[in-house]
Order: structure tokens, then C-alpha cells, then sequence
């Protein structure tokens, strides 16, 4: 036997041994539930984390005093023993707390509460403090009570500011008593690395493998275990789960398939739907989102600073096309910033731009509102007897011809609606005259450009998830806002929105807000800063063949109540 | 050491010095001039713009680029590579979990590919013009132009889907690792299990270059006195191939291999990216879009020692190997 057939079969021998101890499902004694994820999440440090994959993790961990339930409109009490009392002035709240213990055996008190909301003050922590600078005082009454005293009256501090997650106290005083001894406490406190996070939620992390999994065990603490909440029982009935991070949808599908996970945390492409319809163990659920695509104007500056002009263009992009054969049917029309499924405060009466038009009379309703406002063309989109031809040499009401204008979106391996959308406006602007052209733009350079620059014509943008209260109205359209770095990105300035939007901010009762949210909208889809777009739905795949009880509400089924009440099947 | 080495040596240590430090200020340079920050990219309507003024401010971003530059230098000096802005983990730690993967993966792959390749090119260019030359060459060009993304899914879903032979991505099974029952051996031989696929598809893509390489310098190798000489001296052709011509052919391919090991510790985006290998390849490329500078910088920096280091020993190496080559 020559040396290179005793290595061919040595080799051989190996991969059989290999192929052979390890077969597919080789530890199949228990029975985890299996998650998939898109990426691997950024930290386990609840301040840092910003990434829906840290959050999904934290949100097992770390529970907020309320919290927004299926089929509820109100918030319902969770770590609260029920709603916050306000006394007479409208300033003071007080909070009463359920018995409850941190995942140590340590008791949850007002006391960590306090401290929690203390160290979002001191620290300033962004993306959580502008929830709370209007907040005076914070007192722990007793180790059931906690009193905040407000500055004065304000909408969002039940729907915004006591729907932040709660830390223990005995985790991170000593992590905030050393970021204060630093020259940048707040970076300090950020990259305080977080390796086995305490909560109250009802699972605890076992193990983080880096690059490979995370691991979670039911939290026996939990407290909310065999209550009735937001009407509910709650468990946890699974023991144990593994998150897996899978690089490609295309490989997650296959694992959802093949059965190595039972739901994979990550919305999916509408292409990938009729292929898991055939496997009759998968079941897709389609939900409702609160989220807003849209096109953004620039409003500082010719020729997007016209109304007319603006609203000529809502007028041609046909955002029943965008939906039907860009995002395959699976979303739905956006005619207001607040997207439809928010029922108490979206507006449903608002103008709808080019709604049941077909692509002729949208030309010539657009030619209506140009022409009206003072524009004209070397050829105009509608000839004399009314006929729709090409349009060129688009003039404005000065009488200057009108230069070229640029869509900017993100690129198409970002996201691939937002780009063809970019794309199909270019050519339906074109068809009046407008010059427009679309250019795909790498994101961050795009958010610097648009938000930190203010360089731009128009863009295409999105919030994939935005709050359930309409406070964001304000956040968008507030002159206060228009800034660098400030949200109110196309330079909308309307003193009368102000005044609205101030007002309510601070109104407590909720049918007179509605009603000014309700005027909010009228007066954004009149005048046309932001061009909502479509809503696109989440659409999620889960196995039935192993757990069952997923909970359906807005955003899908990742949430706190389906994990609270996912079983086995056996 | 001869005088003539350690001068070379020398001379060439002073070299990669100065490219270092064009490569650090380029770097740095390049990374601040690209559009977008990391703070910009944070779509969140709760960040107000007094948050990310304050966030920038942390991150010592706001401070004047010269500045900047000099905190940058000042670090590296000290062996600092700061704190990843998307982590908030320190760079050296994030480094140093990611790249034994990519070495393990790449480094496996670039030897058995170049020994694979090595072996069949010896072997064809012995036969030349024969049908084994000819269905081995375009064998192998087929497989050195085939695209990667494409061939890694086809692989998985024939031998991990379909088959179902192997796992389908990932570097270890979370089931076995979470069983407390499992001993090192069976983690061992899941690591090797998940590292099949992955393995065989880099192989493929790779082995045909070497195999070409190979082939093409045996040929030319064959032209030689000295070959005409071992014929003369009536030795088997095996003994020739093997012993006279191999040897000689076999320098260029390792300067290939030595530079591709170099290379291989910034792993590959698209490998690790389908088959969820935690390397460094894609974590570089996060790092570099979603503008985390501290990461990026590193592992640069990381990749260019590396590289320079090799190309050092290669040569080396080379006049070792052959001793015509003087410095």
C-alpha cells in the first residue's frame, strides 16, 4: 500500500467518523424553544442597546412599570399593581408597585425604581432622557410606592416615560458611582460591560456564546407567573430558549424549515411566503406595524418650498402601485403620519391624494394645481383638447426654468422597496415636468446629508417602529425641532402646528387630545412636508409542530405576551 | 546570518515602519473624511439633537481633526485600541473572540487548498495534453471562477438541507454546547462538523489557483538541464517529479500561500456572512458601515502588521528555499 492511499483512506475513515457521531439532532432530549435571529445583538447593556436585537433579548429581562397589551388601548399595569394615581394639581403621580423579585432572590422596590429614573436624569442618557427632564421629583414613598412629581403637566408621562425598562439598583450603583468619578461618565456607563443582566422579566440569560447563541432560562421569580394580566395568564411554559444567529433570510428559511429553529425573530420578504406555504408545519403570521415610509421634502428651500408644488407631487405617486408591485400586496397606504392600525389617534378623514385616479387623471390633476399656482411649461403634460402628452421645460411661478431635483433614497441592498419607490416617483414627477431623478445614497450618508446637513431636495425615509403615542407629531413637524440633528428634517415651520402641538403635549384628557392630534394631521396632510407612503406589514414565519401560543398584536408576534404564554404542543 | 541578511533585514524592518504609519494616518484620514457618523445612523425619534451632541461629545468626535489625530497616535503608541462605539467593548477584546475563528476557518482552507492543488498540479503537468490535464485544468477554472455566495448556498442546501449530512450554518451547535453532558470531545467534533461546509467551499474556490500555479511552473520547471540530467541519470520518473522538478516548481506557490495566509486573518465577508462564521471578515465590514471607527481602525491595522510582516518572511523564506537568490 503506497503512503498516498494509506492517507486517502485515513481521511476517509475521518469523515465517516466524523459524519457518524454527529449526526443532525444529536441532542434532542430537551426541548428549547428556538429562535432565530437576523444578527447577533450589539450588548446586554440596557443603556446601550439601540438594536432591535439587543432589545428583543433585554425586553426578556428588563420589565417597564406598563406596557401596551393586545386588543388594549389603555396601558396596562406590569410592574405597577395597577393605574398611577394623579392628585389634583396634574403634577404628581404616584405609583403603587406589585411584589415582585429581581432574578437573584433580591426583593423589587420603589427604591429601583427611583434609582432607575434618577440615573436617566443625572446621566442624560439619550433616547431616554427627553422622556424625563420634565419630571421634578422622584421619592420612593415606601418599598411599594414611588411619587414623581412633574414640572408640570405632560401627555407622555404615562404612554412614554413609565414604559422604561427597570434596573436593579444593586446592579448598577457601583457601575454609576465609578462612571461619575470619570471624565465622560456617560460614556463610562456605556461601555460598562453587562454579562449576566438582572431582572424581573420572565427569563433570565444563562450564557452569551459570542458569535454563536444565547441561551435563556425561565426566570422562577417571575412575577407576573400564574397572574392575570392584560387578560391573560401568564407563564413562562417554556423552559428554556436558544436565540441562533443566522448571517442570510435565506438560510434562516431553511432552518424553519428543516426545523432547527421555531420562529425567526426578523420580519421576511413577501418572496419567501409561497415556499413556507407549502410546508404545512409553518404557519405566517401577517401583522399590522407602526411604522411610516415616506417621501420628505425639503421645505427651506426652491422649489419643494411651494405647497403647490408638493402637493402636485402627492398627487402623482400612485402609492396603491408601490404597494401592489413593490411590496407584492403585503402592506397598505399610508394617507397620515400615524399609521392607520393606531386606531384612537389616527384620522381617518384626511385628504387622499390621487385616491382611485388612474395614471392620466393624476397627470391632469397635478397640471391643475401647477398651473393654478403659476407654473408653466415649454410643453405642457396636457395639451389643449386635454390630452396627456410628455411634459418639458417646467417653469416656476417666477418664471425661472426649474433645475433638476434629487430623490435621495437608501440603496437597494439596505432597502430594496425604499430604492425602486425612488425609482417609480422619478418617473411619475417626470410625467408633469418635474425634474427629478433618484439617487441612491449609502444610509448614513443619507441621515448626514438629510439630518445633520439639511442638503437635499427630497428623500426617501422610514421609522420602522414608532411609538403607539402620537408624540412623535410634534418631534417631526415643530419648528423647535428644525436643527441640526433634529427630527423635523424638512425645515416645516407652521406656528399655528406649534401652537397645536404644544398644547398637546400637555393635555391630560384624552378625548381633547385626539382631538388635537386629529387637527395635527389635517394640517400635515394639507400641506404636505412628509408624503406618507405605505405601511408594510410584518409579516413573520413560526414551526406549529413544536410550541403553540403565539400572540398576535401590532408589530407582530415577538413580543412579551407570546413568550409569556408559548407551551409545548405536547 | 550573513552581514548581507541582517543589513537586508534591517532595511526592510525600516520600510514596513513607514508604510505602517501612512497606512495608520490614512486610516484615520479615511475613516473621518467617509460620509456619515456613527451617530447619525440612530433612527430613533426619542434621540433628540441635544442627545447626539452629547453622544458625539463622548465619543470624542467633536473635538478638531488634528486632535483627534494626535488622541489616535498617543493610543496606539500605548497599545491602546480604544472602545468600539457600536459594541461599547473594548476593540482588543472584540479582535481577539473573532480571530481565532477566521484563522481556523481560512487558515485550514488555504493549507488544504494549497496542498490539494500543489499535488493535482504536479500530477497534470506530468500528463500534459492528456484527459486528465485537460478535465482536472478546466476543473479547476471552473471552481476558481465561481462565485462564492452562489456556491456556498447551493452546498448548503444540497449536503445540509437536503441531505441534511451536515449543520446548516453557524460554527457550533447551540444544542450541544447548552448540554452540560457534552464533553470536549463531541464539542470538538461539532466544531469540525459545522466547519465541513465552509471548509469545502473555500477549498474549492481556492485549490484551482494553486493547482494552476503549480501546473504552469512544472512545466517550465520541466525545460530545465537539471531534468534532462536526471533523465540521463536513468532515475524513475516519480524520483524526477518528485525530488528534482516539485521542489524547484513549488516556489511560486509559496509566495501565494504565505501572502493568502497573511490575508487570511480578515477572513471573508461573503464566507462568513453565509455561513454565520463569527469571524473578523464580517465583522470588519459592520464595522466600516456602520462608521465604528475604533473596530475598523484595528482591524486594519491588524491585517496591514500582518501582511507586511509576511511579505517580510516570504522573501526570506524564499532565499532559503533557493539558495541562486541573494540580498
Amino acid at each position: 500500500m503506497t503512503l498516498c492511499t494509506k492517507i486517502n483512506r485515513a481521511l476517509l475513515l475521518i469523515a465517516v467518523s466524523v459524519l457518524w457521531l454527529c449526526p443532525p439532532g444529536w441532542a434532542e432530549t430537551r426541548q428549547p424553544l428556538r429562535i432565530g435571529l437576523g444578527e447577533e445583538p450589539r450588548t446586554l447593556n440596557i443603556w446601550m442597546a439601540s438594536d432591535a436585537n439587543s432589545n428583543n433579548i433585554l425586553s426578556q429581562i428588563y420589565q417597564p412599570l406598563y406596557r401596551h397589551a393586545p386588543g388594549e388601548t389603555e396601558m396596562v399595569p406590569w410592574l405597577a399593581a395597577g393605574p398611577p394615581e394623579m392628585a389634583a394639581d396634574g403634577v404628581t403621580y404616584q405609583v403603587r408597585l406589585r411584589p415582585a423579585r429581581w432574578s437573584d432572590g433580591s426583593a423589587f422596590t420603589a427604591a429601583d425604581v427611583a434609582f432607575t429614573c434618577r440615573l436617566i436624569k443625572e446621566f442624560k442618557i439619550p433616547r431616554h432622557y427627553s422622556r424625563w427632564k420634565f419630571v421634578d421629583q422622584i421619592e420612593a414613598v415606601d418599598d411599594r410606592t414611588v411619587r414623581f412629581i412633574l414640572k408640570e403637566p405632560m401627555a407622555i408621562f404615562l404612554t412614554r416615560s413609565l414604559t422604561i425598562p427597570i434596573v436593579s439598583e444593586k446592579e448598577w450603583r457601583e457601575v454609576a458611582a465609578s462612571a461619575r468619578k470619570q471624565k465622560k461618565p456617560l460614556a463610562s456607563l456605556f461601555n460598562h460591560t453587562v454579562k449576566r443582566p438582572l431582572g424581573t422579566g420572565p427569563f433570565v440569560l444563562e450564557k452569551w456564546h459570542k458569535g454563536a447563541y444565547l441561551h435563556m432560562k425561565k426566570n422562577d421569580l417571575f412575577f407576573g407567573q400564574g397572574l392575570r394580566i392584560g387578560g391573560r395568564l401568564l407563564g413562562p411554559f417554556v423552559e428554556e430558549i436558544l436565540f441562533k444567529i443566522y448571517g442570510t433570510s435565506d438560510v434562516a428559511m431553511l432552518a424553519l424549515k428543516k426545523g432547527a429553529i421555531d420562529m425567526y425573530w426578523q420580519g421576511i420578504q413577501p418572496g419567501y411566503i409561497e415556499n413556507l406555504e407549502q410546508h404545512p408545519e409553518i404557519r405566517i403570521f401577517s401583522s399590522e406595524r407602526s411604522a411610516l415610509y415616506y417621501l420628505g421634502f425639503n421645505l427651506r428651500k426652491p422649489p419643494f418650498d411651494d405647497p403647490a408644488l408638493r402637493r402636485a407631487a402627492a398627487m402623482l405617486v400612485d402609492k396603491s402601485f408601490i404597494i401592489k408591485r413593490v411590496l407584492q400586496g403585503y402592506g397598505s397606504r399610508m394617507d397620515s403620519i400615524i399609521p392607520s392600525g393606531n386606531e384612537f389617534w389616527y384620522n381617518p378623514n384626511l385628504t387622499e391624494y390621487g385616491e382611485d385616479l388612474n395614471r392620466e387623471q393624476r397627470i391632469r390633476a397635478a397640471y391643475r394645481i401647477l398651473k393654478q399656482a403659476g407654473y408653466r411649461w415649454t410643453q405642457p403634460p396636457v395639451d389643449d383638447s386635454g390630452k396627456v402628452q410628455p411634459a418639458e421645460g417646467l417653469r416656476l411661478p417666477g418664471g425661472s426654468l426649474m433645475e433638476s431635483v434629487t430623490i435621495l433614497t437608501p440603496p437597494a441592498d439596505y432597502d430594496p422597496h425604499r430604492a425602486i419607490s425612488g425609482l417609480l416617483i422619478q418617473q411619475w414627477l417626470r410625467q408633469a415636468g418635474i425634474p427629478a431623478s433618484s439617487r441612491p445614497m449609502a444610509f448614513g450618508a443619507l441621515l448626514q446629508q438629510v439630518k445633520a446637513r439639511h442638503d437635499f431636495d427630497a428623500f426617501i425615509l422610514g421609522y420602522g417602529r414608532l411609538s403607539l403615542d402620537p408624540d412623535y407629531l410634534r418631534i417631526f413637524f415643530h419648528s423647535e425641532f428644525d436643527r441640526e440633528r433634529g427630527w423635523n428634517m424638512s425645515g416645516y415651520h407652521n406656528p399655528e402646528f406649534d401652537r397645536i402641538a404644544e398644547a398637546s403635549e400637555k393635555t391630560m384628557d384624552l378625548e381633547a387630545r385626539r382631538l388635537r392630534i386629529y387637527k395635527m394631521q389635517e394640517i400635515i396632510a394639507r400641506d404636505v412636508p412628509y408624503l406618507p407612503i405605505y405601511l408594510p406589514r410584518e409579516i413573520e414565519a413560526v414551526r406549529t409542530d413544536r410550541f403553540t401560543g403565539w400572540v398576535q398584536m401590532l408589530e407582530g408576534i415577538g413580543n412579551i405576551w407570546s413568550f409569556c404564554q408559548l407551551s409545548p404542543v405536547n | 546570518m550573513t552581514m548581507e541578511i541582517r543589513r537586508y533585514i534591517l532595511g526592510r524592518l525600516f520600510q514596513i515602519t513607514l508604510i505602517f504609519f501612512v497606512i495608520l494616518t490614512v486610516l484615520f484620514l479615511l475613516f473621518r473624511l467617509a460620509p456619515g457618523d456613527p451617530v447619525s445612523r440612530m433612527v430613533d425619534p426619542n434621540m433628540t439633537p441635544e442627545d447626539a451632541q452629547r453622544l458625539i461629545e463622548q465619543l470624542g468626535l467633536d473635538l478638531p481633526m488634528w486632535q483627534q489625530y494626535l488622541i489616535y497616535l498617543e493610543n496606539f503608541l500605548k497599545g491602546r485600541f480604544g472602545i468600539s462605539f457600536h459594541y461599547g467593548q473594548p476593540v482588543s477584546e472584540i479582535i481577539l473572540n473573532r480571530l481565532p475563528n477566521t484563522i481556523l476557518l481560512f487558515t485550514s482552507s488555504i493549507l488544504l487548498a494549497a496542498f490539494v492543488g500543489v499535488f493535482l498540479g504536479k500530477i497534470v503537468s506530468w500528463k500534459k495534453g492528456e484527459r486528465i490535464d485537460t478535465w482536472v485544468t478546466i476543473g479547476a477554472l471552473v471552481c476558481h471562477t465561481l462565485f462564492l455566495p452562489w456556491l456556498a448556498l447551493i452546498i448548503i442546501w444540497v449536503f445540509a438541507y437536503w441531505i441534511g449530512w451536515f449543520p446548516l450554518t453557524g460554527m457550533i451547535s447551540a444544542e450541544i454546547w447548552t448540554d452540560p453532558s457534552a464533553g470536549l470531545l463531541r464539542k470538538g467534533l461539532d466544531i469540525a462538523h459545522h466547519m465541513a461546509l465552509p471548509l469545502i467551499t473555500l477549498f474549492l474556490i481556492h485549490f484551482g489557483s494553486y493547482l494552476l500555479v503549480m501546473r504552469s511552473s512544472m512545466l517550465d520547471t520541466l525545460r530545465e538541464d537539471y531534468i534532462l540530467t536526471a533523465r540521463a541519470k536513468g532515475l524513475d520518473e516519480a524520483t524526477i517529479r518528485n525530488r528534482h522538478a516539485a521542489p524547484n516548481a513549488a516556489l511560486p506557490v509559496i509566495t501565494s500561500v504565505g501572502l493568502s495566509l497573511a490575508f487570511s486573518i480578515n477572513g471573508g465577508a461573503l464566507t462568513e456572512t453565509v455561513f454565520t462564521w463569527p469571524g473578523l471578515g464580517r465583522e470588519l465590514v459592520f464595522a466600516v458601515s456602520n462608521n465604528d471607527y475604533p473596530l475598523a481602525q484595528a482591524s486594519f491595522l491588524l491585517i496591514a502588521a500582518v501582511v507586511l510582516t509576511a511579505n517580510l518572511v516570504v522573501d526570506l523564506l524564499y532565499a532559503y528555499l533557493d539558495p541562486r537568490i541573494r540580498y
